[in-house]
């Protein structure tokens, strides 16, 4: 973690912890006490992922999940204790459930979820009664300003309990009532609620059914209608989606998730619904309803803006259209891996410079042109492997003037170059030094039959091959 | 001339000075080009012509070492490089004048921009065309020819390059054609970015630094092939077969320049010199008039003649106005109000007339220095005079000179820097890319330089394979970049100060500091060219004397300036310097300088230059310590090295007489070198010169042979004569003249007579001094108290914002800690309590100190947490809580309406604070305690680890085992690292722990980690009385500190020390915020260390 112009730890682990590292501790320091260390970046994201992956498979507990960063999670099981048996049998089973994913966990009940997180992350004791461990908390479960926590450890006090007996005025004069609340929060004074994090994407809709269904058909008929809802609500706010997530929840509580990209904002409820269609075709393991689906929500995580559109007079739409739906079908029906392009990538070696991309979401890179009134730099036609030909051409390093390719002669009329392009001494392990590899002098050449090739000679002659070989690499048209 | 080899040479060469772009230093590529048979060389650089000198120096070099070929030249220009558009031209003075236009031209694009970067218009150049030749880089347009060629007739050309870039053919035949349609000729070129093929990988690397990217990212970033070196006239000739024309250019361009740095006539300024005065004879007057008040009516006879002696020279070489230049500044700084003191320091002290314009305060005629050691005639070079002012005020000399010579005249010199191997394994690591977990453990290898041996175990140590082939191809870029410049920068204090204008002689920049300019030349640069500099230098030790002068004079303790003490033979200083009791004091105070007093025992102020200059690694390196302290305590007897017959065997008595026959100092090393290995005056310059640059070049081991057999030669002993050797090599690394040492010398005294006779005002002056010196402020205060000092605390009804004395009932003075001791508490405050004090009386209440001084809350609460309102009768909790609620920022009224209301509360009683939390909460307030030392609290507990107090080492026998524990002050690894030095203390003393290298590596983690430390070790006492432990054993307890605040508490608190006793805390996850308050973390100020 950079702060202040230095790295430093975030995190331990408890042998380094043992070893007297600290959190905060600038890495160069930490270093050189310990020169093997080991050490991660700190990756925010990352937490933050895996804590929203535990919240959602919390929710089996309740739907009242928040997240309490970095590293708290508050269920607010009002309510649902009795399916499992009693609070504390489900706190157990709470606890269980994220011990057995390999993550150490600290656990507590308590009336307001302040005194949750409070007693989970500081209550080291074995003080049971939930009031009296609460009171033997350090200020630090308060979450104050550091100044503040300073200023209160000066005046003496090490302990809510010590706060808890003092009356509040004096203390809101001198802290605020942010902490004053904090006190009343944590000692259950005062009610307070969590905002469970499951918020809904901004555009959804969902079907509740009376008895389950289970038919394919009949999940696209409702999964249509859907659509077509959403589909009103996209058109209300100048959108169309590009992704559309449909979440089945099955009667016994398994959950499936299908999505559908489109490779332009999309709000046509039949475009969508075949593409829904042919994802379900291709499933490798079909739609399993089992007892049949209860709930059926159609969401739209993804948008983009669509300006209404008037059809055309003579119907029809552009072609770029037609390319679009016609990749998007393709793509959901073979995989969207499955149709690529070329892609300039930033490499002087010609067989480097471009790469396979996949259509969908990539924009095409910005290709070298060709000076205006003059031939095209590259060729259309690339041979891989090059092939090896033989050639008449001066020592050291004079153009071309005739070669012999697949036992045919080639005599040279024109030529240009050479363009020298040297290896990338950064691929081999000592290019650096000595031997970065050969460097290649490429030449476009025609020959009298107006045949224009690419061809290049592999070595610069003496100073790094005695006998430089030549070989063709490419056809321009 | 040779007929088969056409003419050719580069004038389109970009060195390092176009910082990462091009990968060749200036001396790399005029080498090449010699080596090819080029005729000379043209250096441009983007937007700068700092790298032209370095080619100069170099072709100087050759010359002189006679590989120099007949007519090779250079021409120096720059590549004018434009924020709008405008393809790269490159601009060659072809007169002196010519050279002026082109250096205003880049002042004003450097002065346009902020610091380093030079923002150039066409229109720029359009107006500063004078005599200046212009190649326009391919890709011009026609209209830019003509319009180029309509402004400077006959002075433009069209550069062409054939690059092997696949059109090349197409373009020159289009150049052709569009500098024919222009009336311009075709010039040939090759745009080097380096001077070989081989360093392309390297240019490749500084291009991706640049762009901050990995190579391997940078892509067609990078050049495509490796043709931008410097290549043989008979190839250009061949790739320019199409246009013979280009390459006959190439001489006619050559010849049209006549302009050459050695024109750079230089004029020292005019100004200091009354009307109607020679410059000479008013130097003369100003000197004569000072022996006389010093010297009486008669001067003595040696004065008389070394004067004479140094007018002499100084009217040889005209100079002057150089001297009344430096006498003019001394003279400013003394004149201010308060005076500035100032001392010169450095070779000038030989002189005596500096000494008589006040410049410095040795009197050499009394010290036999020898003038010419710093000025000679056949030396050929400007007389360095460098001056320390006070650091505090020394920006107030600076804008002076920028006053009374104009911003057009004066300019301070840049630096060049460097790679240093720290980073350069980070930039080039980053380029390579390598993970930063790699290149930070790279280059964190904590101590000393990777190229060494010690170094590569340690990359070993960490993990690492140096021969694998990442490291090793890191290891070579870095080693490759190390000698090449970074960035320039600004020099301390070097003034460069010319009668015309500066800028029509260097480009001028401006500096990241405000209201600073510098010129884009270096003081090697600057020497080269025979310019004058005049060092204005900062001395944090001048400040300290200034205020405890100054203190006295307020405590009527009798008015000093620097010269008056000039006897320095009072026998009390040199007693307790004997003791070793140095803390504070200038330039002896490290530990190895405390070490050295009790063995050297100094007596009288030479001693004291000897102390200054022995502790240095020309004299460690020569192994010159122990043979001159033995003799020096009469153990060895005195002989002087002799040569054979038949040599005089007395030739080095006269040299060696004053140091026991043992060379020292830097000039007896070069004087020996002249003696009694033969050198002549320009080997001996030679060797001095090399010595000087020894970091940079290593040319110092050409002298090696000469010096050694020179000397066995002579019939000394040839272990005599490679320890003078190795010592000149040390001298190399930090060269330390006797002059040098005389003026050190001075302030030695100066500040251990203050530190002697007024402890009080020493501890006070220096503490308004910080940050300075060596020890930080606890240890000052701790050395004030144990001299008898009182010291008191701060306090709202007596403290000022710096510290102060305050007068005892027994008449003594104490010391009163100011407001500045408490961390982040503004000088504003500090000032508006004094002066709410003085105009109100004292303080009532917390209320009345914040109502009346006008304080926020915060200044408050920083008063209170340091309990600094006991004389309003709160302790620091009580004050914390009062100041908690008290109302600041308020309107008056309304403050006053709330004040009655705030008494009406319900009354909280709040527990007693411990003597340990006050220690603790002293030490992160103001990184001192003057209730107790934290060691004091704690002895119970290490008295049940059965660790002795320190104070006890004194009396232990010499061999015992012991155990000693304490807070860390100091780490060190000094030189080659073979030893470890730490220095423990606790409540009565300090003691000092040697660990061998190998011990440490078994205790790294302790050692670095710990701020309460425990040793084990042997006890060492040396004849002197000197003690050390000889560390066998480390252990951290620093985990006892967190007992302080907790010593009576309950058991409850979690200080955030609570990491060792619960390793698993969840809260360990650092959350944001909660752990990087300084105040939370750092319960002792960290310890100092110098890796």
């Amino acid at each position: 973690m950079k702060q202040r112009g230095a790295w430093r730890l975030h995190a331990l682990d408890e042998r380094a912890l043992a070893l007297g590292l600290e959190p905060g501790m600038p890495l160069a320091d930490a270093r050189a006490r310990v020169p093997d260390l080991v050490d991660l970046p700190h990756d925010p994201e990352g937490e933050t992922a895996l804590m929203r992956r535990l919240a959602d498979s919390c929710e089996r507990f309740t739907p009242m999940v928040a997240i309490d960063p970095p590293e708290g999670l508050v269920l607010d099981i009002e309510g649902c204790a009795h399916l499992f048996g009693g609070e504390g049998r489900l706190a157990q089973e709470a606890a269980d459930f994220i011990a057995r994913r390999g993550m150490r966990v600290a656990h507590a009940r308590a009336d307001t979820p302040e005194a949750a997180l409070a007693l989970a992350r500081f209550n080291k004791g074995n003080e049971r009664d939930e009031t009296r461990a609460i009171r033997r908390l350090p200020l630090l479960a308060l979450r104050a300003e550091p100044d503040v926590l300073l200023a209160l450890r000066r005046a003496g006090f090490t302990s809510l309990g010590d706060l808890a007996e003092l009356p509040a005025a004096p203390l809101a004069a001198r802290f605020g009532n942010r902490l004053v609340d904090a006190l009343d929060r944590l000692l259950g004074r005062t009610d307070s609620r969590i905002i469970p994090r499951r918020a809904l994407p901004p555009i959804f809709a969902e079907r509740r059914f009376a008895e389950p269904v289970a038919r394919v058909e009949t999940i696209m008929i409702v999964l249509g209608e859907l659509l077509g809802t959403v589909g009103e609500t996209l058109r209300e706010r100048h959108e169309g989606g590009r992704r559309f997530a449909v979440r089945l929840f099955r009667s016994d509580g398994a959950v499936r998730d299908l999505a559908v990209e489109t490779g332009t904002p999309v709000r046509d409820a039949a475009t969508v619904l075949r593409l829904i269609d042919e994802r379900i075709e291709a499933l490798s393991d079909p739609l399993d309803p089992g007892f049949g689906f209860d709930m059926i929500r159609l969401a739209v995580p993804q948008t983009e803006a669509l300006a209404a559109e008037q059809a055309g007079l003579i119907g029809g739409r552009s072609g770029t259209h037609e390319l679009a739906a016609l990749l998007d079908r393709l793509g959901a029906r073979l995989g969207p891996q499955r149709f690529c392009r070329l892609l300039s990538q930033g490499s002087h070696v010609p067989e480097r410079a471009m790469q396979l991309i996949p259509v969908a979401g990539s924009d095409a890179g910005l290709w070298d042109q060709a000076q205006p009134g003059e031939p095209p730099l590259r060729p259309l036609t690339l041979f891989d492997p090059p092939e090896r030909i033989d050639v008449l051409a001066a020592v050291p390093d004079g153009p071309p003037r005739q070669f012999r390719w697949r036992k045919a002669v080639h005599r040279i009329v024109a030529q240009e170059g050479p363009e020298r392009i040297a290896p990338e001494w950064w691929r081999r392990p000592n290019g650096h030094d000595s031997n970065p590899g050969l460097t290649r002098d490429y030449y476009r050449v025609e020959d009298e039959a107006g045949q224009r090739f690419w061809l290049f000679r592999h070595g610069l002659y003496e100073r790094e091959t005695a006998q430089p070989a030549w070989y063709v690499h490419g056809l321009f048209a | 001339m040779n007929g088969d080899v056409p003419f050719y040479a580069e004038l389109a060469c970009t060195t390092a000075y176009s910082f990462l772009h091009g990968a060749s230093s200036p001396a790399q590529m005029v080498h090449r080009a010699i080596e090819l048979g080029h005729k000379g060389i043209g250096i441009a650089d983007r937007n700068t012509v700092s790298g032209v000198v370095r080619a100069k120096i170099a072709i100087d070099q050759l010359r002189e070492q006679g590989l120099l070929p007949e007519g090779f030249r250079q021409v120096s220009g720059a590549r004018l490089v434009f924020a709008d558009g405008t393809p790269d031209i490159i601009a060659y003075p072809a007169t002196r004048h010519g050279w002026g236009r082109l250096t205003r031209l880049l002042s004003r694009g450097n002065l346009r921009a902020d610091k380093g970067d030079c923002i150039l218009k066409l229109n720029d150049l359009l107006k500063h065309l004078d005599e200046l030749l212009l190649v326009v880089l391919p890709g011009a347009s026609l209209e830019l020819l003509q319009r180029l060629n309509a402004a400077s007739p006959g002075n433009v050309w069209l550069g062409a390059v054939m690059n092997r870039a696949g059109r090349d053919a197409r373009m020159l035949a289009r150049a052709q054609i569009v500098a024919r349609e222009a009336g311009v000729p075709v010039l040939a070129l090759n745009d080097a970015l380096y001077a070989a093929p081989e360093d392309r990988p390297l240019q490749d690397v500084m291009t991706a630094i640049r762009l901050n990217k990995t190579v391997k990212e940078a892509g067609r970033d990078l050049l495509a092939n490796a043709e931008r070196h410097l290549k043989p006239p008979q190839e250009m000739l061949r790739l320019f077969a199409a246009c013979p024309d280009a390459m006959l250019q190439v001489r006619t361009f050559f010849e049209r320049i006549t302009f050459r740095l050695e024109d750079l006539r230089y004029e020292y300024p005019h100004e200091p010199v009354p009307y109607g005065w020679e410059a000479q004879d008013w130097l003369e007057h100003l000197v004569i008039e000072a022996a006389h008040r010093r010297y009486g009516p008669v001067l003595p006879d040696n004065v008389q003649a070394r004067i004479d002696e140094e007018f002499k020279l100084i009217r040889a070489c005209n100079y002057p106005h150089y001297f009344l230049t430096v006498h003019d500044l001394v003279r400013y700084a003394r004149q201010c109000d308060p005076p500035i003191l100032c001392q010169g320091r450095g070779s000038a002290a030989n002189s005596i007339v500096c000494f008589l314009l006040g410049v410095t305060s040795v009197d050499p005629a009394k010290h036999k220095l020898l003038f010419t050691r710093f000025l000679s005639d056949n030396r050929g070079e400007p007389p360095d005079i460098d001056v320390d002012f006070e650091h505090e005020r020394r920006e107030e000399v600076i804008q002076y000179m920028y006053r009374r010579y104009g911003r057009h005249r004066a300019g301070i010199a840049a630096t060049v820097i460097h790679y240093r191997a720290r980073s350069a394994v980070r930039e080039v690591g980053k380029a390579l890319g390598l993970s930063e977990d790699v290149t930070s453990r790279m280059s964190s290898t904590v101590w000393g330089s990777y190229a060494s041996t010690y170094e590569r175990d340690r990359v070993v140590e960490s993990g690492f394979d140096p021969d694998s082939p990442d490291i090793a191809r890191l290891n070579d870029f870095v080693q490759r970049i190390l000698n090449l410049p970074r960035h320039l920068s600004q020099h301390v204090g070097g003034f460069v100060l010319t009668q015309g204008r500066l800028d029509e002689m260097v480009p001028i920049h401006n500096a990241a500091m405000e209201d600073r300019t510098f010129i884009e030349w270096d003081k090697d640069d600057i020497d080269a060219l025979g310019l004058m500099k005049v060092d204005v230098l900062a001395l944090g030790m001048l400040t300290c004397i200034a205020k405890g002068y100054e203190l006295m004079r307020q405590q009527g303790l009798g008015d000093h300036d620097l010269e008056t003490d000039l006897a320095s033979e009072d026998p009390a200083v040199y007693d307790m310097l004997c003791k070793g009791d140095s803390i504070g004091v200038f330039q002896v105070e490290s530990r190895a300088q405390i070490n050295m007093l009790p063995r050297l025992k100094p007596r009288n102020l030479y001693d004291l230059v000897v102390q200054v200059a022995i502790v240095r690694p020309g004299p460690i390196e020569g192994d010159m310590v122990h043979p001159y302290l033995r003799r020096r305590c009469g153990e060895e007897a005195v002989d002087y090295p002799s040569p054979a017959w038949p040599h005089d065997p007395n030739e080095l008595r006269e040299l060696l007489g004053n140091t026991y026959g043992v060379p020292l100092f830097q000039e007896q090393a070069m004087k020996l070198a002249i003696t009694a290995a033969g050198f002549s005056n320009e080997d001996a310059n030679g060797l001095r010169k090399a010595m000087a640059t020894f970091r940079n070049a290593g040319t110092i081991h050409h002298y090696q042979d000469k010096m050694v057999e020179g000397m066995v030669g002579r019939g000394y002993r040839r272990d005599f004569a490679e320890r003078c050797y190795h010592q000149i090599e040390g001298f190399g690394s930090y060269g330390f003249p006797e002059s040098h040492a005389q003026s050190f010398a001075r302030l030695v005294y100066v500040s251990a007579w203050m530190k002697c006779h007024h402890p009080a005002v020493f501890a006070c002056a220096i503490l308004n001094s910080q940050p300075m010196g060596f020890y930080a402020p606890a240890q000052l205060v701790r050395d004030a108290a144990e001299h008898g000092v009182e010291v008191r605390g701060i306090d709202v009804n007596a403290s000022g914002w710096d510290n102060g004395l305050e007068r005892c009932d027994d008449g003594t003075l104490a010391l009163r800690l100011g407001f500045r001791q408490i961390g982040g508490f503004s000088e504003d405050w500090g000032r508006a309590i004094e002066s709410a004090r003085a105009a109100g009386g004292a303080f009532t209440s917390i209320e009345d100190l914040a109502r009346r001084a006008g304080l926020p809350s915060r200044a408050l609460q920083l008063l209170a947490d340091a309990d600094a309102c006991r004389s309003l009768g709160q302790d620091r909790r009580q004050a914390l809580w009062e100041v908690r609620r008290t109302p600041t920022d308020e309107l008056p009224l309304f403050a006053a309406a709330r004040a009655r209301e705030l008494g009406d509360e319900p009354a909280i009683a709040l527990k007693a604070m411990t003597l340990g939390e006050h220690v603790a909460a002293d030490y992160q307030t103001h990184r001192l305690s003057l209730k107790a030392h934290p060691m004091k609290l704690l002895r119970p507990f290490f008295d049940a680890e059965r660790v002795m107090p320190s104070i006890d080492l004194r009396t232990a026998k010499n061999g015992a085992q012991v155990r000693v524990g304490g807070v860390v002050l100091v780490r060190q690894r000094p030189g080659k690292g073979n030893a470890i030095f730490i220095t423990l203390e606790d409540e009565a003393a300090i003691c000092n722990i040697l660990l061998w290298a190998r011990v440490f590596e078994r205790y790294r983690r302790p050692v670095m980690g710990a701020r309460l430390m425990i040793v084990d070790g042997e006890l060492q006492r040396s004849r002197e009385g000197v003690i050390h432990v000889m560390g066998s054993r480390v252990t951290d307890r620093t985990d006892l500190l967190t007992r302080l605040s907790e010593l009576h508490e309950p058991k409850t608190t979690l200080s955030r020390a609570d990491v060792f006793l619960h390793p698993a805390d969840p809260r360990h996850i650092a959350a944001p915020r909660m752990h990087t308050h300084p105040r939370n973390v750092r319960l002792l100020p960290n310890s100092r260390d110098f890796h």
